[in-house]
């Protein structure tokens, strides 16, 4: 048989796995493990006497691909970047941020989610998970909502929509697995991140201004801070200012050299906010709680990352990725909609997927066949079918993704952001949130077209750095 | 979080055991998070060293490189105990009864497979790095001061053999409710709409009192 | 018909070139019975290839002595600073020596390895931004990518040696995690740190990495006489492939510096003559102490090194 049948049964193979809800780190490793055999008992003819040495191999293989995959220095951002978000929580950043932007913006029609929205993006530049976003601002921004008379789903959808902006904006985890798997620059992929989160941001919120303004029952705006009020809220939510500035100093300085790399920027930043969380009376109970559950997702996180790199590691024996992109370059059709289609078929897949997940799954395959598809990695712009260089393709592409990867995270009837909104709040089902998320899907979709449209709105910062 | 779910207990011996490997999960799912917790703090102390003191910190990259598997498999575990490890739990919560217990039976067992593969792969890899009739046992180093990499490649046979371990209990677990046919199993993960259920059972319950 | 699997990373470039001609000629001598299918990346990462090779995950693979010192003592003899080797010439000849030896055919064998032949390379000068560091005073403090004998001889004169990834080798002078990075020429080149440096030292020669090229003994083995045969005639041929090749990369050294404004810094002897003193007598003696202390012939190895070089420059 040939290696490329093999590696599209066991693919199939672990989809079906997925499907029937086994762990999807597991039956990523699974079907790989399994995948490796498979080749090698293939290479030695199915000899029945040589089955236990293939199995043997494999197993070595499949067994090194754990420790080799997560010992890389890069990788530590996801840990460090989760458990700033977990600590600024417990630095109760989050309420003083709500607080600012519910004195400063609440005046507009739709204001407590408008408010919300920029809350919510102002901790995602210093939270890297989308889901643990959600979390926190379930607790704080959906009981002023309802205080002033919101419509409860309406509320709970806010708050799941704004939380997907925490993987857009930097630090974000899955920037930097998208950077790891397909090789690219990390700080680049995170300073490209910035632009389109606050362009999304900003379409949350015109949309959610225009909801209020045409069906007038969303929400009534909250007026009467005075200016002396809202200068007030401003020095408590300055921490989360500093951060932000110095992590993307690490990244990028406009000024002269960057002052380092992202991890260290992020383990900074993430050292300043302790130091507030100390002062604001975080002691080793709460501490301790903050580690487990950090802890608890990055060994989550990272389970998938090391399951999908076995079954990874099988695809390069298989030469699955190289076939899949000499198919979609045969393709007869226009480039920019065979692009359109891979996003499409991210909305279906993410329906049903976790981002992560999703994205370790189909990139090792996806991701060659896009950078072939605009000429190569190497491509210069003037020669590249989407017009933009090999590099800045794999930006594009990057934020692209990873947008459609936050999508999923709304989207019914796997969307985890709702799961986690309803799972917070004892008044909510499933179901509340998923109607209530229904307007940002417009949103995004909005977003999306844009960016695909506009490529400048991403790599307008990246082109200035590099 | 995300995912997940309750693990009920009694005084039968399966929820015993399930009770006495929980602190030894939690004690590994801990070491995870005060290696990320000491990571900020390497960091930030190399940064500080770099920038202000022309000082930079000798080995930074290979100290975190021998951290990242504590970090990153410790605590696998303790994410299993209690179903955290993400899934599709689509199909799975529309099944109930001996159907439901036969697919998360069958799920168990794949894992426990490829686990079991897993653990002896990775000791192996372990093992060809070390060898006691050397300096420090070591027979793979670190690239830049020479660190042995064996204690970082231990801790992954370690961490799956607790895995092993957590994994044989879930599958007693799902299979002794598949043969007895029970409706709120010990020890094992339920799935969301399960623990709810329970939940609001519990509640009405105590209404009645 | 049998087809090897190699693994080697990074993308296709001249350190690469000799697996390439390897795979070509095999497939000609043989008519394309014994075939190689070189992968890059995708079959293991770069410093788990020995452990690849002794599991038999695939048949041929290509390391560097620096990675991993304690997987591979006996070859990090062709890494101590200072030795002396001009050009590639004379560090294939030293290599090709040094492998011969049964103590590194016996440290190998312990990996199911059996080393075929060297990648070599020329001197690893570094390249650096802002001022250049013209004595040994300016390289206190300096941060400068560099692996294996190398690293530890800038450290010898207070230098802190960071291994970033050579892919990250770019990010990190740019970022300045590194002032300075230690590559040979082809790689300031595929790695683009020539286009962040202001300088490059033409003649410090601190010395080199050694990266052989290694298959698996039960694959060489198993190979038939006519392809065994193949093989072998195919290395020196593969090797001299490798030479020209980057013959004319270094050719076109000097127009690329010129191209991208970077300054060629000498060094004053009497500058290199201390570094040397600093650097080379003290690791090379504590690396003879290690190695005889673990039971392998430190001293011999290191004669052998040296009588090698001694005959190449005489006979060259
Ligand atoms: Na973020
Ligand atoms: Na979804």
């Amino acid at each position: 048989m040939e290696p490329i049948e093999i590696g599209i049964y066991v693919s199939a193979g672990m989809l079906v796995m997925v499907l029937l809800g086994m762990r999807v780190a597991f039956a990523a490793g699974l079907a790989g493990y399994v995948g490796l055999v498979w080749l090698r008992w293939n290479g030695f003819d199915y000899d029945p006497e040589r089955f236990w040495k293939a199995v043997e191999i494999s197993t070595k293989i499949a067994g090194l691909t754990p420790h080799s995959k997560v010992s890389a220095q890069v990788l530590s951002l996801i840990p460090v970047f989760i458990m700033i978000g977990y600590l600024a929580y417990h630095a109760k950043l989050t309420t003083a941020l709500f607080e600012a932007c519910k004195r400063w913006v609440a005046w507009v029609p739709g204001g407590l989610a408008v408010s919300t929205v920029f809350a919510t993006a102002g901790f995602a530049a210093v939270s890297g998970a989308s889901v643990a976003t959600a979390a926190v601002f379930a607790r704080i921004a959906i009981p002023e909502m309802l205080k002033v008379g919101y419509n409860k789903q309406f509320a709970a959808g806010v708050v799941a929509a704004g939380g997907t902006l925490a993987s857009l904006i930097p630090p974000s985890a899955i920037l930097v697995i998208y950077a790891i798997i397909v090789e690219q620059d990390v700080g680049m992929l995170l300073l490209a991140g910035f632009i389109p989160g606050v362009f999304s941001a900003i379409v949350y919120a015109a949309l959610i201004i225009g909801i209020a303004v045409i069906w007038k029952n969303v929400g009534p705006p909250v007026t009467g801070f005075t200016w002396k009020e809202r200068f007030e809220s401003l020095p408590p939510a300055l921490p989360i200012v500093a951060v932000v500035v110095i992590i993307i100093f690490f990244v990028y300085n406009p000024f002269g050299d960057a002052w380092g790399t992202p991890t260290e920027g992020g383990a900074v930043g993430a050292f300043i906010i302790f130091l507030m969380a100390l002062y604001r009376g975080m002691r080793w109970p709460k501490l301790k709680e903050a580690l487990l559950e950090t802890a608890k997702l990055t060994v989550m996180i990272f389970t998938i990352i090391w399951g999908v790199l076995i079954y990874v590691r099988f695809l390069g024996f298989a030469e699955l990725p190289d076939a899949f992109s000499e198919w979609i370059t045969s393709l007869d059709l226009a480039p920019i909609t065979i692009l359109i289609c891979i996003l499409l078929a991210y909305a279906v897949l993410g329906m049903f997927m976790d981002a992560i997940g999703m994205l370790l799954l189909t990139l090792p395959v996806v991701y060659p066949a896009v950078m072939a598809l605009n000429g190569g990695e190497t491509v210069a712009a003037a020669d590249a079918a989407f017009g933009m260089s090999g590099q800045m393709c794999a930006i594009w592409f990057g934020i692209l993704v990873v947008k459609m990867a936050e999508f999923c995270l709304i989207t019914p009837p796997i969307g985890l952001n709702c799961f986690v909104v309803a799972g917070v709040r004892d008044d909510l089902t499933v179901q509340d949130v998923f109607k209530g998320v229904m307007p940002f899907f417009v949103a995004d979709a909005v977003t999306i077209g844009l960016l695909v449209a506009f490529p400048a709105i991403v790599l307008w910062l990246p082109s200035l750095a590099s | 979080m995300a995912g997940s779910a309750a693990v009920l207990e009694d005084s039968s011996l399966l929820s015993r055991l399930d009770r006495m490997l929980l602190p030894i999960e939690r004690f590994g799912a801990l070491l995870s998070g005060l290696a990320i917790f000491s990571l900020m703090f390497l960091a930030a102390y190399s940064v500080t060293a770099r920038k202000f003191f022309g000082s930079p910190l000798l080995g930074y990259v290979d100290y975190i490189e021998a951290a990242m598997p504590i970090i990153a498999i410790m605590g696998i575990s303790y994410v299993a105990r209690d179903g955290t490890h993400i899934r599709m739990d689509m199909l799975v919560n529309a099944l109930s009864g001996r159907i439901l217990w036969l697919f998360e039976l069958i799920s168990v067992l794949l894992m426990l497979l490829l686990i079991v593969g897993l653990t002896y792969g990775a000791w192996e890899h372990f093992d060809r790095s070390f060898d006691c009739a050397r300096p420090w046992c070591s027979r793979d180093s670190s690239i830049d001061i020479s660190l042995p990499i064996w204690p970082s490649k231990l801790v992954v046979p370690i961490a799956f053999g607790i895995l092993t371990l957590r994994l044989l209990l879930q599958a007693w677990g799902f299979g002794r409710a598949l043969v007895l046919g029970l409706e709120n199993p010990v020890a094992v993960p339920l799935s969301l709409t399960v623990a709810e259920q329970v939940m609001a059972e519990a509640k009405i319950l105590e209404g009645a009192d | 018909a049998t087809e090897w699997n190699v693994s080697v990373w990074g993308k296709r470039r001249a350190f690469t070139e000799h697996v390439e001609k390897l795979a070509e000629l095999v497939s000609e001598k043989t008519n394309g019975e014994f075939t190689m299918n070189v992968s890059y990346g995708g079959l293991s990462k770069n410093r788990e290839n020995l452990d690849g090779i002794s599991i038999g995950a695939f048949e041929m693979a290509q390391f560097c002595a620096g990675y991993h010192r304690d997987k591979n003592r006996v070859v990090t003899v062709l890494e101590l600073p200072f030795l002396g080797v001009e050009n590639l010439e004379q560090e294939l000849a030293v290599s090709k020596a040094v492998y011969a030896h049964p103590a590194a055919a016996e440290e190998m064998e312990q990996w199911n390895a059996k080393l075929l032949m060297t990648s070599p390379m020329p001197q690893y000068n570094i390249v650096g931004t802002g001022d250049p560091r013209k004595t040994l005073a300016e390289f206190e403090g300096m941060r400068v990518r560099a692996t294996g004998g190398i690293g530890e001889a800038f450290s010898a004169v207070g230098a802190v040696p960071t291994s970033v990834t050579a892919t990250e080798a770019f990010q990190a002078m740019e970022s300045g995690v590194v002032d300075t990075v230690a590559f040979a020429q082809h790689a300031h080149l595929s790695f683009g740190t020539i286009n962040e440096a202001d300088w490059w030292t033409a003649n410090l020669n601190p010395g080199t990495v050694n990266c052989p090229v290694v298959v698996n003994i039960d694959a060489y083995e198993s190979l038939s006489d006519a392809e065994r045969e193949a093989l072998d005639s195919s290395v020196d041929e593969a090797l001299a492939h490798y030479l020209s090749n980057y013959a004319e990369l270094l050719k076109r050294w000097d127009a690329v510096l010129e191209e991208k404004g970077v300054e060629k810094v000498e060094l004053a002897p009497e500058v290199i003559a201390e570094f040397r003193e600093k650097a080379a007598d003290p690791i090379r003696a504590k690396w003879i102490a290690d190695m005889e202390s673990q039971g392998i012939p430190g001293q011999e190895l290191y004669d052998l090194v040296v009588k090698t070089l001694a005959e190449a420059k005489s006979g060259g």
